[in-house]
């Protein structure tokens, strides 16, 4: 099923090549943007079915972006899955008690990535 | 096409270069933190400007391996993700020749990747920095785990796990640890094992007990380690023969890294050769030990807990009830007896209890029944119970499993002096009432992250009040002392090195801990004008505020347990 995703990463390399991976492998509709603040707006006038979001970003990370996101009616409902770079194991705890749909790590493998956002999701 | 991929390729080998130089260089510069830190701990212990400079380096090398880290893993998504959409052929298909060189480049990214997480665990268990999240365990339960998680690396391989579980039912194999830890032990024994066996071999997974230790042995019939070398290929990118980490793409840290898990829980690991028998693949067996209890050599022994109250000990044999008394009075514990239920919830009711040790079967109202009543009785339902019993958790949760819920601690009979100790102390210190922690920060956005970052770690345990200057923090300190304060250097009304200069002057704030949450570097002078009881010093530009709390909640638990993670903080 076609989906409409939102990527919010500062890292040029990683939001070209997430985005060629869930366009290419997933056939998904891919917007994105390159801060947190440029993501709010993406995200309030797209209104995709999921946001794919970095933790690490300058100005407002990601789960900064993702608590201003809550406040807003708009984005409110849409459903984020984290990525990082970190791994350790209190990270993992504490973005787990954000309240985002999952948290993925980087790296991340291209050809699963959709899959992999899918089974987070619940989508089949 | 084959002129992008070998552009492609170049590009990749130039990155892969520069990560390797990058990792040796910050390695070195590890080594080096290391060595000038012994030196200088050597020269002299009392010296204070050794210790500030050992609490600069700390922080320098803390911030370090979490940049590599993060700069690390991020070009290399992109060089992972470029290559799996080569490889998936998004640029159309390509002939054998190319798909086997992105093989190659993939392969290798992903052995960089693991390399980069096995250096990583290294450096922050070396340093102390990765302290053992440790609780009850249960030994059976991890290698089922492991086994399962190794399953189908052992499928693909032909290889067989077999698990020979002699687990005494009376003396279960529990021991207390960290589970992750351990269980990452388990999966790099089983993963090395699987890589050296020949197909269609076993694996032999058994396990021994006593009162005090337990042994686990997992036995192979690979080719075998040469008796020169058992012991060398637990040192750092050690392999018996320097082809393996090609071939089997290890990275020639795990055993390392075990054997550091192992230390850190008191415990050992080893290798025998298996006895050849005429066999030309003897094979080997790795041999773990660890102790049910943990006991650190270096470790002073568990400090006394500061009590008003006493410990209550319920059971109905007299005997029991003797030894249990007279060791926790020779523990300085204050101590209450009796050998009913009925009695102990009228003693517990009236009396300032602690701690409730319960024994289970006893005449009249039983152990279960106690429990339950003590937990729904308003005015003992916080004390804290510990279950001492023949029975196991274990053994019991078929019989009722709230049981273990709402007891906090357990012991099973017979018992040694040193676990009793350690599970009372443990339930007395999780037991510690609510902290109160002090925001000092007039930027609201910043605090409102900083105290949500509270909420959704979930701590009830912990108020956190926010005040934003001077002023207001001066009375709230007068009100109520804090028992731990996070201050912004920058106020409206003043600066935090004049907060705390007053904070030095009174008596009851002196030695307050401190996380000093500023919005530049500050300097080693510095550093020393701040700093009260334990001090951390947290930069804005490096620590995102929802982070403050792990690190904050990292010191809580070290002022209400010194003895398990007293590294961490300065």
């Amino acid at each position: 099923m076609m989906r409409r995703i939102l990527i919010i990463d500062d890292e040029d390399d990683i939001r070209e090549v997430a985005q060629l991976s869930l366009e290419s492998i997933a056939g998904w509709q891919v917007s994105t943007a390159r801060s947190g603040a440029e993501g709010i707006e993406r995200a309030k006038a797209d209104k995709p079915d999921a946001i794919l979001m970095d933790v690490m970003m300058p100005a407002m990370d990601g789960p900064t972006t993702f608590r201003e996101m809550q406040k807003l009616p708009e984005t409110a409902d849409i459903p984020v899955v984290l990525l990082t770079a970190k791994v350790q194991g209190v990270d993992q705890r504490r973005f787990a008690g954000l309240g985002v749909a999952a948290v993925l790590f980087k790296p991340f493998d291209p050809l699963t990535l959709a899959d992999q956002m899918s089974s987070a999701l619940g989508w089949s | 096409m084959t002129a992008i991929l070998i552009l492609v390729i170049a590009l990749l080998a130039a990155a892969c270069g520069m990560l390797l130089y990058l990792y040796t260089n910050t390695r070195e510069a590890c080594i080096n933190l290391s060595t000038r830190l012994l030196q200088s701990e050597r020269q002299n212990t009392q010296d204070q400007d050794a210790l500030r400079q050992r609490r600069h380096l700390d922080t320098i090398k803390d911030e370090f391996i979490s940049t590599v880290s993060h700069e690390l893993r991020t070009p290399l998504t992109s060089i992972r993700g470029a290559l799996g959409l080569l490889s998936a052929g998004i640029m159309g298909q390509m002939d054998d020749k190319a798909q086997n060189l992105l093989r190659i480049a993939s392969n290798n990214t992903d052995r960089l990747v693991r390399l980069i997480n096995d250096i990583l665990d290294l450096e922050r268990m070396d340093s102390g920095r990765a302290p053992l999240n440790i609780r009850r365990c249960s030994l059976p339960e991890l290698v089922k785990s492991a086994s399962d998680t190794m399953a189908s690396m052992a499928d693909g391989a032909g290889v067989k796990i077999l698990i020979l579980d002699a687990e005494d039912e009376a003396n279960p194999e529990v021991f207390d640890g960290d589970s992750d830890r351990i269980l990452q032990v388990l999966c790099n024994l089983l993963s090395n094992a699987i890589k050296f066996s020949p197909r269609g071999s076993e694996i032999k997974v058994t396990s021994q007990s006593d009162n005090e230790t337990l042994m686990l042995r997992i036995e192979d019939h690979g080719r075998g380690v040469p008796a020169e070398k058992l012991e060398s290929i637990f040192d750092r990118f050690s392999q018996v023969d320097p082809g393996d980490s090609k071939q089997k793409g290890g990275t020639g840290l795990g055993l390392a890294i075990s054997r550091s898990i192992l230390s850190q829980h008191g415990g050992a690991i080893w290798a025998e050769r298996n006895d050849a028998g005429g066999n030309d693949n003897p094979g080997t067996t790795f041999l773990i030990r660890i102790p049910r209890v943990r006991v650190m050599a270096d470790e002073p022994p568990p400090s006394p807990v500061r009590m008003q109250g006493a410990i209550l000990v319920v059971d109905d044999d007299a005997l029991v009830r003797q030894v249990v008394a007279e060791q926790l009075r020779r523990h300085g514990y204050d101590v209450l007896e009796t050998d009913r239920g009925e009695q102990a919830i009228y003693i517990a009711e009236r009396q300032h209890v602690e701690a409730i040790l319960l024994d289970l079967y006893m005449p009249g109202l039983s152990g279960w029944e106690t429990l339950e009543r003590l937990k729904r009785n308003p005015n003992t339902a916080e004390i804290p119970v510990v279950v001492l019993s023949v029975l196991s958790p274990a053994s019991h949760r078929a019989e009722g499993p709230h049981l273990l819920s709402t007891a906090q601690g357990w012991v099973q009979k017979p018992f040694n002096e040193s676990l009793l100790l350690a599970e009372l102390g443990r339930v007395l210190h999780t037991g510690a009432g609510p902290g109160r922690i002090l925001l000092v920060e007039d930027d609201d956005v910043l605090a409102d992250v900083v105290i949500a970052g509270f909420q959704d770690g979930g701590r009830q345990g912990m108020q956190i009040d926010h005040v934003h200057s001077l002023q207001e923090a001066r009375r709230s300190c007068e009100k109520e002392p804090p028992d731990i304060m996070i201050l912004d250097l920058s106020l409206p009304d003043g600066d935090g090195f004049t907060l705390v200069q007053w904070l030095r002057e009174q008596p009851t704030l002196r030695k307050l801990p401190l996380v000093v949450y500023s919005g530049r570097e500050v300097s080693a002078d510095e550093m020393e004008q701040l700093r009260l009881g334990p001090t951390q010093f947290l930069t804005k530009t490096q620590v995102q505020p929802e982070h403050v709390e792990e690190l904050v909640l990292a010191m809580v638990r070290n002022l209400r347990h010194p003895t398990l993670e007293a590294q961490t903080v300065s």
